[in-house]
């Protein structure tokens, strides 16, 4: 069994229908292969992750179309029914649709740097489990008498989001709503603290070391601040939950995640 | 003797300093090289370098026209037609770096063409042209200019994004820490997002667009005139906001926090202008 021929069986090996001939020759080749053997890892390790957000709160189907849209346009996955080993075939196909396939990867593109499509869409679907995820109890702590101003209108019969937080800048020379009244008490976010990088990103890092040595410094520093603002946004978001305008904000910093792993997808292969 | 000696450490000095810029010359030979085209109706056309600036602008006709400047012979450029799709794309060779493996190209294209340009350094141009438009680059300026009616897309890093006169368009930028600078841009779809860098606005918001601008640190500022006709709503987490602007109450979700966000309209609010920073700061100033 080949590397290609792994890639290939791999989506069904993954989802729980190994194959009886197949399995010790996946399992042999994925053993004595490092470059099988990570990939396996990985998309195992996805695999869970997903099965573990699925169970608690689904995103929405546009991001699932997005992600796919994105493996297509990389060559990533295939519609196309792959002429699958006879021994892989079931006797009774219960799903009419085709299912995607896993491409080769193309003779230039000699290095594995195909995970980091999925590993952005992944951070695309934990950043909309997050800010779709809203631990309700927590709210009426949070939430501050509304202080309409005169531009807003004072019938909204929603309650209010609490807003925020931090030491305030400086007034501007003119601010809006300036006959508003006092600011409720805010809730000060704490600072971000800097966690080691996760094994993502310091495969991430690795693979730029990699292709692209004179990289490494730019992606690594933007690494840090778009992993910086997630922590932010998340402390912010964990002691104003219901707050919608911040959750947008923690979707938007993993969307800014994505799009660095996706143009260095774009640059390094 | 030592005069002897000397003659000769001088020749074999000036033989080797003609030697060695012989040979980098030859390795920085820069030649041009022109492509041409004929296609159909919207074509689609794209180009791919790794460094290098990418310059578009609509042709006569239904010509395609490439010229592409490489710096030396450490670059190729792979050209393909295949029917109405153009793909052009700079190939390093074995030791290619920054500066021997640049292209620059310049591009003429039928102005219905939908396009896309990627390149890591840039910088990426686009003019006069009305097909739809992607461009991506790591750290290259893009300069967007006279488009109209198409989807104009835009993804950076770092590189600053300029759109100047993009009219009927659905626009899209993106960039982590670069800057965005939008004059006279409109449509019914304009959207900017970038992680730290600033957002800037100069227009009138157009007659039923959905405009969407948002940062994490970087500040934003749309200037629009005292007659625009929009529904404005500005939100700073950790920033401060401010308007010259008289806007009318409307009803919202929202409150309004002093200093950090604002609702209401302006005119018959036929856009609607959603302006949404995470620490930076928002300003909504009348021209």
């Amino acid at each position: 069994m080949t590397c290609s021929d792994v890639q290939r069986v791999l989506p069904e090996i993954l989802d729980g229908g190994p194959d009886a001939r197949l399995a010790p020759e996946f399992k042999t080749h994925v053993q004595s292969c490092p470059d099988c053997s990570d990939l396996v890892s990985d998309l195992k390790l996805i695999t869970s992750e997903a099965r573990q957000l699925a169970a608690t709160e689904e995103p929405s189907p546009s991001v699932w179309l997005g992600i796919a849209a994105q493996l297509r346009a990389e060559g990533l996955v295939n519609d196309a029914l792959i002429h699958e080993p006879e021994s892989l075939k079931t006797s009774v196909d219960t799903s009419a649709a085709p299912r995607p396939i896993l491409v080769p990867s193309a003779p230039r593109r000699r290095w594995s740097t195909w995970w980091l499509a999925p590993v952005a869409a992944g951070l695309v679907a934990a950043g909309s489990y997050v800010v779709s995820h809203k631990p309700a109890p927590q709210m009426a702590k949070q939430q501050a008498p509304a202080t309409p101003g005169p531009s807003a209108s004072p019938t909204s019969s929603e309650e209010t989001p609490t807003v925020t937080v931090a030491p305030a800048p400086a007034p501007a020379s003119q601010v809006a709503e300036k006959s508003a009244p006092p600011t409720p008490p805010r809730h000060v976010v704490a600072p971000a603290e800097e966690l080691a990088p996760s094994d993502e990103d310091q495969q991430f890092l690795s693979v730029v070391s990699t292709r692209a040595p004179s990289m490494r410094a730019t992606y690594e520093s933007q690494l840090k601040a778009v992993n910086a603002d997630i922590r932010e946004t998340q402390a912010y978001v964990n002691q104003n939950p219901g707050d919608v305008d911040a959750r947008q904000h923690l979707m938007d910093a993993y969307q800014q995640k994505a799009l660095l792993y996706q143009i260095a997808l774009d640059r390094i292969q | 003797m030592a005069s002897v000696g000397q003659k000769n450490l001088r020749e074999t000095s000036v033989v080797t300093l003609l030697l060695a810029t012989c040979l980098s010359s030859a390795a920085l030979a820069e030649s041009i090289k022109e492509y041409r085209y004929t296609v159909g109706p919207s074509a689609n056309i794209s180009v791919d370098t790794q460094y290098g600036a990418i310059s578009v602008r609509s042709g006569s006709g239904n010509q395609v026209v490439v010229t592409a400047t490489l710096k030396s012979d450490s670059v190729e450029v792979d050209h393909q037609q295949t029917g109405n799709r153009i793909e052009i794309a700079s190939h390093l060779l074995q030791g290619a770096n920054e500066q021997t493996g640049r292209v620059d190209y310049e591009v003429l294209i039928p102005p219905d063409a939908t396009l896309s340009l990627r390149s890591s350094t840039g910088p990426l141009s686009a003019e006069r042209l009305h097909g739809d438009l992607t461009l991506e680059g790591t750290d290259a300026v893009v300069n967007v200019r006279n488009v109209e009616n198409g989807h104009v897309h835009v993804r950076t890093m770092r590189g600053p994004i300029t759109l100047t006169d993009v009219h009927n368009g659905h626009v899209e930028i993106a960039s982590i820490s670069g800057d965005v600078h939008l004059t006279s841009v409109t449509g019914p779809f304009v959207q900017a997002n970038s992680g730290s860098g600033k957002i800037f606005y100069d227009g009138d918001f157009g007659s039923g667009g959905d405009y969407k601008f948002s940062t994490h640190t970087g500040d934003i500022e749309a200037l629009a005139p005292a007659d625009v006709s929009a529904d404005f709503s500005a939100h700073s987490m950790l920033g401060r906001v401010q308007n010259d602007f008289k806007l009318q109450p409307r009803h919202s979700r929202f409150s309004v926090e002093e200093g950090r966000s604002f609702f209401g309209t302006v005119g018959k609010a036929a856009s609607k202008v959603v302006l949404r920073s995470f620490s930076g700061r928002i300003r909504l100033k009348q021209r």
